[in-house]
């Protein structure tokens, strides 16, 4: 663990899916507050290092520390104690390219019904938060509404209300807008930018580029599962890796 | 000659009361069972993975006739106690068809998008707590409208178990054709009988799958979720 105001760090992780190695050994920090942004070509492996911080990809090798707990297979001769996956889950949220809304369910229920069942608290009381976490993303109307019945932007932005209730330290984003139409990425991107200058911390691979300028305070360029070039939030006006600057003019 | 299926009328619905009351018993039990195998089918152990192929493999190639006929007259041999053939039809259905819903569930289960159950567990939902009521819903809207068509084959399996005995709509068509020699007649209403009754079940499956569209519109569901929709609607005007 470095400094006190890191919240996630990943340390030396290794993943391969079957015999193929997709993750040469990443070693990232997040701080508090921070917003970090993963962006790279298809098949860098920025997806799976983003789904390594809630151990939805377990990886090889490596250690994952959260919050003063190491969690993941560790570096060999750890001594902390190692945590179950279930408690790291609980406190990081997740948004999918794909959404991921449960479809049985009701807009306020996608929300409250998973609360209800992780925390305890009765379903009423988290219909109550449900309907507090739908206004603030403006979709408090909609709360009766099945995801079948709502647009693409619309779904994404329960996603984010979603894992919002659970009150999470750090919430990452999985390419949250590549599967919408482009007039509905600006309403989901509100919402982003809105979370972000709320202070949370948040690390978010995306393809939106000038989004990423706009909210990012460190980037992150990988290739081919190696992490090839970092900077802060300056990093595209003065980024000196030839590979990342070929990408980002390729993309901007 | 037709008054004959008036006549027997009592005779002949008690029949096919008989073979549905077999076929419901054997409907839960397999259903339950078919569950467990296909859970086992897709388990991370190689072992609870061969028992469930192996099973499925074996039982469904089986017919019911010899499966009821091995059941009553041979397990009573091998274990030394007699069914009753009530009993022996639920037990013979219920190998065969516990079989079938375990595939009917596996590929029910299997059809479900995997961001489903990630998304639970980002969530930090226990895998329990997922497969109850994230996945299990939805892997049973799947599944409703083929456990319907095998259910309606289950009715017509028990036509032969009247080799052993069992009082259902065969037998009884047997007992009085052997009275009054009208194997047309007796037979069309034997025929019609079944015709009935899957036209009936189809309905009530039917049913079921309306009652799992999402949103549901039907009537039971608005009564039964009135409580619940009143409250969302009073938090939606609260905070607007």
């Amino acid at each position: 663990m470095t400094g006190s105001d890191t919240i996630i760090s990943l340390r030396q992780i290794k993943k391969s899916f079957g015999s193929t190695e997709v993750l040469h050994g990443i070693d990232l920090d997040v701080h508090a507050g921070s917003h970090t942004v993963i962006f790279g070509p298809s098949g860098s492996g920025k997806s799976t290092v983003l789904r390594t911080m809630n151990l939805l990809e377990k990886p090889n090798s490596g250690s994952i520390c959260f919050e003063n707990r190491e969690y993941g297979p560790g570096l060999d001769g750890s001594e902390l104690v190692r945590g179950k996956p279930i408690e790291l889950r609980r406190r990081v949220g997740m948004v999918f390219q794909q959404f991921n809304l449960f479809p049985h369910f009701s807009a306020i229920d996608n929300i409250a019904i998973p609360l209800a069942t992780v925390t305890g608290i009765s379903k009423s009381d988290a219909r109550e938060r449900g309907a507090i976490e739908l206004k603030k993303v403006g979709l408090l109307p909609w709360a009766a509404s099945y995801p079948s019945q709502l647009s693409g932007g619309q779904q994404q932005r329960v996603a984010i209300a979603r894992a919002l209730s659970m009150d999470p330290t750090l919430m990452l984003f999985d390419e949250p807008t590549s599967a919408l139409d482009p007039e509905l990425v600006g309403e989901v991107l509100s919402v982003m930018r809105a979370l972000a200058e709320s202070g949370m911390t948040m690390v978010v691979v995306t393809h939106e580029m000038n989004f990423a300028k706009e909210i990012g305070d460190q980037h992150i360029f990988m290739e081919a599962g190696n992490i090839v070039a970092t900077g802060d939030a300056n990093f595209f006006d003065n980024c000196n890796n030839e590979r990342a600057r070929q990408f980002i003019g390729s993309v901007l | 000659m037709w008054h004959l299926i008036w006549d027997y009328r009592g005779e002949l619905i008690q029949g096919l009361w008989t073979a549905v009351a077999v076929s419901i018993t054997a409907l839960f039990l397999s259903l339950f069972i078919g569950l467990v195998f296909a859970l086992a089918k897709m388990s991370r152990f190689a072992f609870f993975r061969g028992i469930s192929t192996i099973y499925v493999n074996i039982f469904r190639g089986i017919p019911a006739l010899v499966s009821v006929i091995w059941v009553y007259f041979g397990w009573s041999l091998l274990f030394g106690k007699n069914f009753t053939v009530y009993q022996a039809g639920v037990i013979a259905l219920t190998l065969l068809y516990s079989a079938f819903f375990s595939e009917i569930f596996r590929s029910a289960l299997q059809a479900i998008h995997k961001g489903q159950r990630e998304a639970g567990m980002a969530l930090g939902m226990t895998r329990i707590r997922i497969f109850r009521s994230i996945i299990m819903p939805q892997g049973l809207k799947i599944a409703i409208p083929n456990i319907g068509s095998m259910y309606i084959g289950m009715i017509k399996d028990t036509s032969t178990f009247a080799v052993i005995g069992l009082a259902e709509v065969v037998r009884v068509t047997q007992t009085i054709n052997s009275q009054y020699f009208q194997p047309f007649v007796l037979y069309t209403a034997a025929a019609l009988l079944y015709v009935a009754i899957a036209f009936l079940v189809d309905y009530i499956f039917k049913g079921f799958e309306s009652t799992i569209t999402y949103p549901s519109n039907g009537i039971i569901y608005r009564f039964l979720t009135r409580k619940k929709r009143a409250h969302i609607q009073e938090l939606v005007d609260a905070n607007s």
